[in-house]
């Protein structure tokens, strides 16, 4: 038997079938995100843990994905880093963004639950975080939890996506 | 509804740009300029390039003009058609006559579409069409016999008198044997009609759609454009695409156009804000 799943996802709109184009600008983080919701569906019902955007973003993941929604111990967190790493990105330029995405990217990496529960969520507010809530909710979510992946870091619009996975022990 | 012209299909929502290649002396808007040979192969490459779908290849002036016989018309076109057909399989070819005997040349050199821009003049048109499995255009004239101007034409109501001829001739391709999504209509902008006229076919083009047949649209640099805006022929690519959009609000499926790229940044912008086109790549405020 599986134990916990959790994955993170990138609250990325353009991932929503109403915002669709021709051409996809985000089909590397889109497929991993993807593939990350399917692999916590085969743990069974998935809690999306997001805000109302994210949930949206979650639930769409999952639909795709063929993995169903509803508690159990699997769980796909809706959030990702600032978005204003550059003077390209939504909210322009701040110095803080990137020593902040990065301190954040090795928390998750490691994983560090407690440093992600302590998230200065005022400055990750400032820096136009996604869902800095559910960052937090992570610290809860991981504990005792190893990382299975980094499968994916990128910032094309000067926007932070991680996709990460990881397993806990049986609930 | 797909539209299917000769060996070609396309979607229900794809919009299609025919570009003019006319091997003609004398027409109104390029002057004799694909006349020869090798300006008119250049052109059919050019279009190509440039995304046309269709060309529309005519060998005889609309307006009048010198006289061009059927041979001669044959002469201009056939060899003409059979060059494109080896050279461009994608593209789809339109020859502009009113002529059955040309339109059965061209249809054994290859040709996939009859723009009948004279209306029905000569009823052994659609008979051709259907023996080689052409699409048709089907095109409002008010009765003006080929190469002639309209003279004081009134109408009660010239979208419904647009809507008559073409859809009766619609029905009348449908009998003679032409399948339903190879007919296409078009409310001929400027024959038989002054400028009110088509500016009141552009409004209510939307009419014309709601038929269900597919509807062409000739507005490419037309005197009702110059009348409107005070405008030479080479100045009218503005109000042109203006009356595009119009058009391509209402719904319209084929452009038939001298200026193709234009056109077709014109046609996929209204297209999309008709909601029937996604964007090419969206990511503004959806990072």
């Amino acid at each position: 038997m599986t134990g916990v799943r959790v994955a993170l996802v990138p609250g990325v709109l353009a991932f929503l079938p109403e915002y669709a184009g021709q051409v996809d600008p985000v089909a590397e983080v889109r497929a991993a995100s993807l593939a990350a919701a399917a692999w916590v569906g085969e743990a069974g019902p998935v809690t999306v843990v997001g805000d109302p955007q994210g949930t949206r973003v979650g639930r769409r993941l999952l639909a795709q994905s063929g993995a169903e929604e509803g508690a159990g111990s699997a769980y796909l967190v809706v959030a990702n880093g600032s978005a204003r790493r550059n003077d390209t990105a939504p909210g322009y330029v701040d110095e803080r963004a990137v020593p902040f995405d990065d301190r954040v990217l090795a928390a998750l990496a490691a994983p560090d639950p407690e440093a992600l529960a302590d998230l200065d969520v005022e400055l990750a507010e400032a820096l136009l975080v996604g869902h800095p809530a559910g960052l937090v909710r992570l610290g809860e979510l991981l504990r005792g939890a190893r990382t299975v992946g980094v499968d994916h870091v990128s910032d094309p619009f000067g926007v932070a996506y991680w996709v990460v996975r990881w397993e806990g022990p049986q609930p | 509804m797909d539209l299917r012209l000769g060996r070609h299909t396309f979607g229900p929502d794809q919009t299609l740009m025919m570009a003019i290649v006319n091997r003609t002396r004398d027409s109104f808007f390029d002057q004799g300029a694909t006349y020869d040979e090798g300006p008119a192969r250049e052109r059919v490459r050019q279009v190509v390039e440039d995304g046309a779908e269709i060309v529309d290849i005519g060998g005889v002036r609309a307006g009048y003009g010198e006289v061009v016989d059927a041979a001669e018309e044959i002469r201009r076109v056939v060899p003409f058609v059979a060059w494109v057909r080896e050279h461009h399989p994608g593209v789809v070819i339109s020859v502009d006559t009113w002529r059955s005997e040309v339109a059965r040349e061209v249809c054994a050199a290859g040709a996939d579409l009859v723009n009948d821009a004279w209306g029905g003049h000569d009823p052994a048109l659609v008979e051709v069409a259907a023996e080689f499995g052409a699409g048709i255009v089907c095109t409002h004239t008010g009765g003006l016999p080929p190469r002639t101007d309209p003279y004081r034409v009134e109408y009660d109501d010239v979208v419904a008198a647009a809507i008559a001829e073409t859809t009766s001739l619609a029905e009348r391709a449908l009998a003679a044997g032409v399948p339903r999504e190879s007919i296409v209509i078009d409310p001929a902008h400027d024959f038989g009609k002054n400028t009110f006229h088509s500016l009141e076919i552009t409004r209510r083009l939307g009419e014309m759609v709601a038929t269900g047949w597919p509807v062409l649209v000739s507005l490419s640099n037309k005197d009702f454009v110059g009348e409107t805006l005070g405008a030479p022929p080479q100045e009218r690519l503005t109000g042109t695409l203006a009356a595009t959009s119009v058009c391509a609000l209402a719904g319209a499926r084929i452009y038939r156009v001298h200026q193709v790229r234009e056109t077709r940044a014109t046609v996929d912008m209204v297209w999309s804000i008709a909601g029937r086109r996604p964007p090419l790549r969206a990511i503004r405020a959806l990072q």
